[in-house]
């Protein structure tokens, strides 16, 4: 049975990122309400905290706790609000659909935040590949302020906000929070040494807060319809709220799909409202839940996994940016984690010893081993590699992310690695069946 | 049930103390608030292995290398940007420690050549170091080596060299143009296992202090032009002394080998110079191996003789005998110099003093005015004589109705005899129309080590000592008074200049032959305003302020 949409409910309407089709749905209501309605900033900060929304993207860190963290007394500096648009998670494509489709949902949201944080600056920073997701973002922008939702004294209420869009240049690890705020700055986006964090000293050396694009846009949500109406929604109070889930990989029907927090991933892959089985009836080999960064789950791992924080955790994997990439029989386990490997070892920003020189090496060994040049200690090799960069001994997570599915696909599909190095070619998949021809 | 306990009394609170106890591997140690674990271990006599930290630059945690265990945190921790906290119990030689470093190691290693017989960087290397300590013998890395082609061997600047190969990403390079110089040259270009150092847009990296860059750089990454594959480290004898660039006073270890002089280093010494040198004075290195006058000469007619040094000194006192008696001691000039040390120009006082003579000084030159990063501020050089304030203290301005420099050189008075305590470095030396006004006296000595027109013109001519071969004291700019040290004997029959000026005295009846340098300061310090308190112990520790404001030099 699907739910009704919150996140999505306007995605796919014509002209649906106009704003008057918006004004038309009761957009920007909300902002009127709070702003003009005698609501305190710590009132919204509360409400917020109350609907147990946590962060979607990647940690999941509760929203309003960590709004909690700006200093109350920010001696004299300003506070800023830094929407994370940089979406670049293999397998993820849900904040881009929220933008290009109904970006003043969006900017509804991230007002809102500013308001409860006090924050008369914020900025977008957009994936520099979004070339159009940002014109229309820009566009809304315009929009709003000419209907003074955005600028000085928004809605006679005394609030004001303005709104910048940044196009990143195309690094993975601008998505990190600091490692964007440096990227803001003009400078080299890498991840800075925290503490201190940047509800403390962000952007400028200003107490910043970064959120999501799904987080802000569910902001809006959490305060026109209430935090106990949010907070329902979704397996329990720990993972609420509605949630976008980015499925690809070997299904009859990849996309964005709306759904309660704590989804079925079985639901997922096979119900009729959202991935409609395996393509070609092929068997489920691997799912990756949450984005490179996660582990990967086998196909008996996905009996009973809900989509949620707590669910995949319980997983030893993350719900991350809720990318569910799906592999069947036919995939080469080792080719898979050779592309990631190549993934990371192409986005690594390079301060870190051990992330610096593992990924790469990690990725030449895989390579090796896929081209058939694999050695007996090899598979050893990877797992020693990946624990000598893992366990938080570098600057960011980024180090951890890029073991996950190294170690993940050793650990549970040892006996492919194996057969791979002893026969020196793929179990399964294309590659396997032409090096049967040809050997 | 018994009575209830009288309520204890309110401890008092604890005293306020102004430094934190840090407890390393079980031994507790007072450090001062304001450094880092790295920092603090090394006052508890513990080494954490690092690359990326350095004192004076911005807290990175870079390169992981400093990994500890700190009690109650289940992570492994970087020491450098540890908060650091009062009662922290920090342990640096678990299992856990030990593999983390040589892990780390053998990161760094994979991609690096490992040639360091053909390195420049072998013998003062951190990664040779570091591996040698804390890695393990052996790498598992099989793969093809990372190579920067088109970014070895390369200058990138007037004095800095790069060998990217060799890079381990550090930043410090990066971070000492960009916060110190505050040039910003050098960045990170590309990501990941790419990652290299070069210049903006190939601009050069070319700030007065470019070549602290390959000081901080803890590898062969950087060297510089002048010093690289001109000799194996280890070979070198580092002997303290002051840089002779300027009157900022930069505390330098010069580094010689068989009496040939290769390089400067900074020595370290927070109220002056800190870690850093300029470009100009680190290179003046070379300068003293430069020997062309190495015998005395005098000039008979128009011959000109070589002497024993005895005997050339005579000549030059007998020349005086004689000018006192003819036109009294008032026809004679004595100029010091800026480039001489405090006892050496206390010495040429006092011999003008003895015969009754007030007309002296030292030569003004400010064609230099240089920059200096102490660890609190920047210090502004205004002379190019390392000696400046030091030959004024010591009295080397003309005395009452005294004659002065200027006017010789702007010909108001013909002396009829002049000597010059220093050749070498006098500015009016190679000017013709300076020269021709000093040579306008009827005797001209001089002591030099190099020539030129002055040399040239001079009835007499002794061989001195460059600032290697002599022991001295400078006061810079601040009023620091600052000891350099003999790193070799001059060559035969060359002398320091303060023993050519003994022998002068002596021959016109004053002083003593057997006076050192520390005796001569003995007398500066009970006949000199300011100079009462700098002991040898002082000097030996660092310099001292003279008038007795005394800044400890202790190593950071
Ligand atoms: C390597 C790396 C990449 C990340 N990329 C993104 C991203 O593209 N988008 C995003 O929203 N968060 C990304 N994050 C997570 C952010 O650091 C941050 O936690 C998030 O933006 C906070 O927003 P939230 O609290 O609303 O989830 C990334 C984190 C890491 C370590
Ligand atoms: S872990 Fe990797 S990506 Fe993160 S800061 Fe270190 S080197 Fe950069
Ligand atoms: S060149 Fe030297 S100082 Fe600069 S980053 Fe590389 S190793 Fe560090
Ligand atoms: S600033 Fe002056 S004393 Fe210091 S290194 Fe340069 S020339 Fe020498
Ligand atoms: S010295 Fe701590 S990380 Fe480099």
């Amino acid at each position: 049975m699907k739910s009704e949409p919150v996140l999505l409910a306007r995605v796919g309407r014509e002209r649906s990122q106009a704003i008057d089709t918006y004004l038309a749905d009761g957009g920007y209501e909300t902002l009127r309400k709070v702003l003009t309605g005698g609501w305190t900033p710590e009132a919204v900060t509360e409400e917020v905290k109350k609907s147990g929304l946590r962060g979607r993207g990647g940690a999941g860190f509760p929203t309003g706790v960590k709004w909690g963290f700006v200093p109350k007394d920010t001696k004299g500096k300003p506070v800023y609000l830094l929407c994370n648009a940089d979406e670049s998670e293999p397998g993820t494509f849900k904040d881009r659909l929220l933008m290009e489709e109904d970006p003043h949902q969006m900017l509804e949201g991230q007002i809102l935040s500013a308001f409860a944080l006090r924050c008369h600056t914020s900025y977008v920073y957009i994936r520099g590949e979004f070339f159009h997701g940002a014109r229309v973002l820009q566009r809304a922008i315009d929009e709003a302020y000419e209907k003074g939702f955005l600028g000085e004294n928004i809605l006679g209420s005394g609030f004001s906000h303005d709104v910048t869009v940044h196009r990143g240049a195309g690094a993975y690890i601008c998505g990190e929070e600091t490692g964007l705020i440096e990227s803001l700055e003009g400078k080299r986006g890498q991840p800075r040494v925290k503490p201190p964090f940047p509800a403390v000293v962000g952007v400028f050396g200003a107490p910043t807060i970064v959120n999501n694009v799904e987080t802000l846009c569910c902001v809006t949500h959490v305060l026109k319809r209430g935090a106990d109406w949010f907070a329902k929604i979704g397996r329990n109070e720990k993972n609420s709220g509605p949630k976008l889930y980015c499925l690809s990989g070997h299904v009859n029907r990849p996309g964005v799909y709306e759904a309660p927090m704590g989804l079925q991933m079985k639901e997922l892959l096979f119900g009729d409202d959202y991935g409609r089985g395996m393509k070609d009836g092929r068997k489920v080999k691997a799912v990756i839940p949450g984005g490179a960064s996660a582990a990967m789950l086998t196909a008996g791992e996905i009996e009973d996994c809900p989509l949620d924080f707590d669910g995949l955790a319980a997983k030893k994997s993350m719900l991350g940016s809720a990318a569910i990439i799906v592999m069947n029989e036919d995939t080469c386990i080792v080719d898979a984690a050779t592309n990631l490997a190549k993934f990371f070892s192409h986005e690594s920003c390079g301060q870190c010893t051990p992330c610096r020189e593992g990924t790469p090496w990690l990725h030449r060994v895989l390579s090796r081993i896929e081209a058939g040049e694999g050695r007996a200690e090899d598979v050893e090799l990877l797992e020693k590699i990946s624990n000598q960069m893992g366990n938080g001994i570098t600057l960011c997570v980024f180090a951890d992310a890029a073991i996950a599915p190294v170690l993940s696909s050793i650990g549970k599909f040892r006996d492919e690695y194996r057969y791979h190095v002893e026969n020196k070619r793929c179990l399964v998949g294309p590659r396997a069946a032409v090096e049967a021809v040809t050997a | 049930m018994s009575a209830p306990a009288p309520p204890a009394p309110a401890a008092p609170p604890p005293p306020k103390k102004d430094t934190l106890t840090i407890v390393f591997d079980g031994k507790p140690i007072e450090v001062p608030p304001g450094i880092n674990l790295i920092e603090a271990a090394k006052l508890a006599g513990i080494e954490i292995p690092h690359f990326c930290f350095h004192p004076r630059l911005s807290v990175v945690g870079q390169c992981r290398m400093c990994l500890v265990e700190i009690e109650g945190i289940p992570k492994i921790q970087a020491a450098c940007t540890t908060p650091i906290k009062d009662g922290l119990a920090v342990k640096t030689t678990t299992q856990k420690v030990r593999e983390s470093r040589a892990a780390n190691m053998e990161f760094l290693l994979i991609n690096h050549p490992l040639d360091c017989p053909i390195c420049d960087q072998a013998g003062e290397c951190k990664l040779q170091d570091n591996a040698f300590g804390y890695g393990e013998q052996r790498s598992r890395y099989d793969e093809r080596k990372r190579q920067y082609a088109g970014y070895d061997r390369t200058a990138i600047g007037p004095h800095v060299v790069a060998d990217m190969t060799r890079c381990i990403q550090c930043t410090r390079c990066i971070r000492f143009c960009q916060e110190i110089a505050g040039t910003g040259e050098l960045t990170f270009l590309d990501r990941g296992g790419r990652t290299l150092v070069w210049t903006h847009d190939g601009k050069p990296l070319a700030n007065d202090w470019s070549a602290c860059a390959a000081d901080v750089c803890p590898v062969g990454a950087l060297t510089t032009k002048e010093f690289r594959f001109r000799r194996r480290v280890w070979d070198l004898k580092k002997t303290p002394s002051v840089c002779p660039g300027c009157n900022i006073g930069c505390n330098i270890s010069i580094e010689d080998r068989d009496s040939v002089v290769y390089r400067f280093l900074p020595r370290l010494n927070p109220a002056v110079n800190d870690y850093w040198l300029c470009d100009y004075g680190r290179f003046l290195s070379e300068s003293l191996n430069a020997r062309e006058i190495s015998k005395a000469t005098v000039r008979e007619g128009s011959d000109v003789r070589d002497a024993i040094v005895p005997a050339a000194v005579e000549r030059i006192a007998s020349e005086i005998r004689s000018t006192i008696e003819t036109d009294g001691p008032s026809a004679i000039f004595f100029l010091g110099s800026a480039h001489l040390s405090n006892e050496e120009n206390f010495l040429l006082r006092k011999i003008a003093d003895h015969i009754g003579c007030g007309n002296r000084d030292v030569v003004v030159d400010r064609s230099r005015v240089r920059r200096m990063k102490s660890k609190t501020e920047w210090i502004e050089g205004d002379h190019a004589g390392a000696n400046y304030a030091g030959a004024r203290d010591m009295g080397l301005s003309p005395g009452p109705g005294g004659h002065g420099l200027t006017d010789v050189l702007e010909g108001r008075w013909i002396p009829q005899i002049v000597v010059v305590a220093d050749a070498s470095f006098a500015a009016a030396a190679d000017d013709a129309e300076k020269v021709g006004r000093l040579r306008g006296a009827r005797f001209l000595a001089v002591a030099a080590r190099t020539a030129n027109s002055l040399t040239r013109a001079a009835d007499v001519v002794l061989p001195a000592a460059s600032l290697a071969q002599k022991e001295g004291s400078f006061t810079n700019v601040q009023g620091r008074v600052q000891w350099f040290q003999r790193a070799f004997l001059p060559p035969p029959p060359a002398r320091a200049h303060w023993e050519l000026l003994l022998l002068l005295g002596v021959a016109l009846g004053w002083g003593d032959r057997n006076w050192t340098p520390a005796a001569v300061r003995t007398q500066i310090r009970e006949e000199v305003e300011g100079y009462d308190e700098v002991t040898e112990q002082e000097l030996a520790g660092g310099g001292l302020m003279k008038k007795g404001l005394f800044v400890s030099t202790g190593a950071v």
